[in-house]
């Protein structure tokens, strides 16, 4: 079953089927999205934590901790309660569209973002604030310099958060109702296709998860061996 | 009592009384009173551990209680302290002396041409485009030297500046701190300076 599921994978995927194109491209602009927003945030949030005494900072930096482990059906669950009819933004109508699973996405990828931006400008070596001070550098110049060094550690995160969204599935069935052809991800895809007994189908989406998903590991890989021979 | 602040009533740019740095229940650096005039330039002496760094991180307002009195009537912009082990930003040799440079809104191409000048006179000209992680500890700390030296500052910091040079890297450094006619410079060294640049020492018990 397994073998003859591969087969008719590849074979759907060397006909670009459209089905399987179309949940591969939505889900990738989908997590492209929503990372690059929880990016920015996450970012300025984390460095924000890390560099000013910000009022109740060990319990912010402790609940975004936490928030890093939070089950993706629990994160769709307050999306639906908050975006649908009833929830304080029921009237903009964006539950089971794609924005929905963005939102959701995005609060899966702000604490992975966040979490590991503080950490990496935490361990930065105390010299690179006394060094950017004693130069005379401003604090736009200084926080640069701050990102600049903690670089390497801040694309690992975005890549992580990336490969996260891109392979999670609850907060795109729960807010996104795997709709076809409108919020139909390659996770809902695959879940749908096996329940309904079309296993080459749902081998074929999974061969495009684990394709990025080796990309990104491949990528974070690349990245820590550069970071490690720099060090070095 | 913990007192460093501005003051401009004379030509003593540094004036210190009662310097003492405690971490804990120990004293980590106790300073003789002492005055330094503009332009000058001091060696700060004194065995491991005697509280010469911690002496310049007070001078360099970098974060450091004290108790006694330290007047500095420099402006921290014009403080540049160049730590006993120089951390250089990642980047090339060049990215690192001009940072100094664009903190002060120095337009590119003037930046670029002070930059290579002082690396000329530290006799690094040809390190200008080389990343920092490919030099030797020597190098970088002439690099370190040289990124402070090109912003020309009314008061040079230099943690043990000759540790690590070879006496081609000892004789570049007395260079290009002989090129600094304007800055009231301070040394720290262990013992002695290997050159004849400072023109009287502070010893620090």
């Amino acid at each position: 079953m397994i073998r003859d599921g591969i087969i008719d994978a590849l074979k759907l995927l060397g006909r670009l089927d459209t089905s399987v194109i179309d949940a591969a491209l939505r889900s990738l602009w989908i997590s492209t999205l929503a990372v690059t927003a929880a990016s920015l945030a996450g970012v300025a949030i984390g460095l924000l934590l890390a560099r000013k005494p910000v009022p109740g900072r060990a319990v912010l930096v402790v609940l975004f901790r936490i928030g890093m482990s939070v089950p993706t059906v629990l994160i769709g669950l307050l999306c639906y309660a908050i975006l649908s009819r009833r929830g304080p933004f029921g009237q903009y109508e964006l539950l089971y569209t794609t924005w929905a699973i963005v939102i959701g996405e995005f609060f899966l990828a702000l604490p992975i973002v966040t979490t590991w931006t503080h950490g990496a400008i935490m361990r930065l070596d105390p010299r690179v604030s006394e060094t950017a001070y004693t130069l005379g550098a401003r604090p736009i110049q200084r926080t640069l310099t701050y990102l600049n060094e903690a670089r390497l550690a801040i694309v690992l995160a975005v890549l992580t958060a990336f490969a996260r969204c891109f392979t999670e599935l609850g907060i795109a069935m729960m807010v996104g109702g795997n709709i076809r052809g409108r919020t139909r991800t390659l996770t809902t895809a695959t879940a749908l296709e096996t329940a309904q007994g079309e296993f080459a189908r749902g081998m074929a989406m999974s061969f495009v998860l684990l394709l990025l998903a080796m990309g990104v590991t491949l990528v974070i890989a690349w990245f820590s061996r550069s970071g490690q021979e720099s060090a070095s | 009592m913990n007192t460093t602040h501005l003051t401009s009533s004379n030509d003593n740019i540094i004036c210190t009384r009662n310097l003492a740095v405690t971490k804990g229940d120990q004293v980590i650096c106790r300073a003789p009173d002492f005055t330094v005039s503009r332009g000058e330039r001091i060696g700060i002496i004194g065995p491991n551990g005697s509280g010469k760094s911690t002496l310049f991180r007070v001078l360099a307002q970098l974060d450091c209680e004290f108790t006694g009195e330290c007047q500095v009537t420099v402006e921290p912009r014009e403080r540049v302290y160049v730590h006993q082990s120089p951390y250089l930003f990642s980047g090339s040799v060049l990215d690192n002396i001009t940072y100094g440079l664009t903190a002060r809104s120095i337009p590119q191409t003037q930046r670029r041409k002070m930059a290579l000048q002082r690396l000329e006179q530290m006799e690094m000209a040809d390190f200008a485009n080389r990343n920092v992680k490919q030099l030797s500890g020597g190098e970088q700390r002439r690099v370190a030297i040289a990124r402070a030296c090109v912003l020309e500052p009314k008061l040079l910091l230099l943690d043990e500046p000759l540790a690590d040079l070879d006496p081609a890297g000892v004789h570049a450094v007395q260079k290009t701190l002989a090129g600094l006619v304007n800055s009231t410079i301070l040394i720290t060294a262990p013992i002695s300076l290997p050159f004849n640049f400072v023109q009287r020492c502070i010893e620090l018990g």
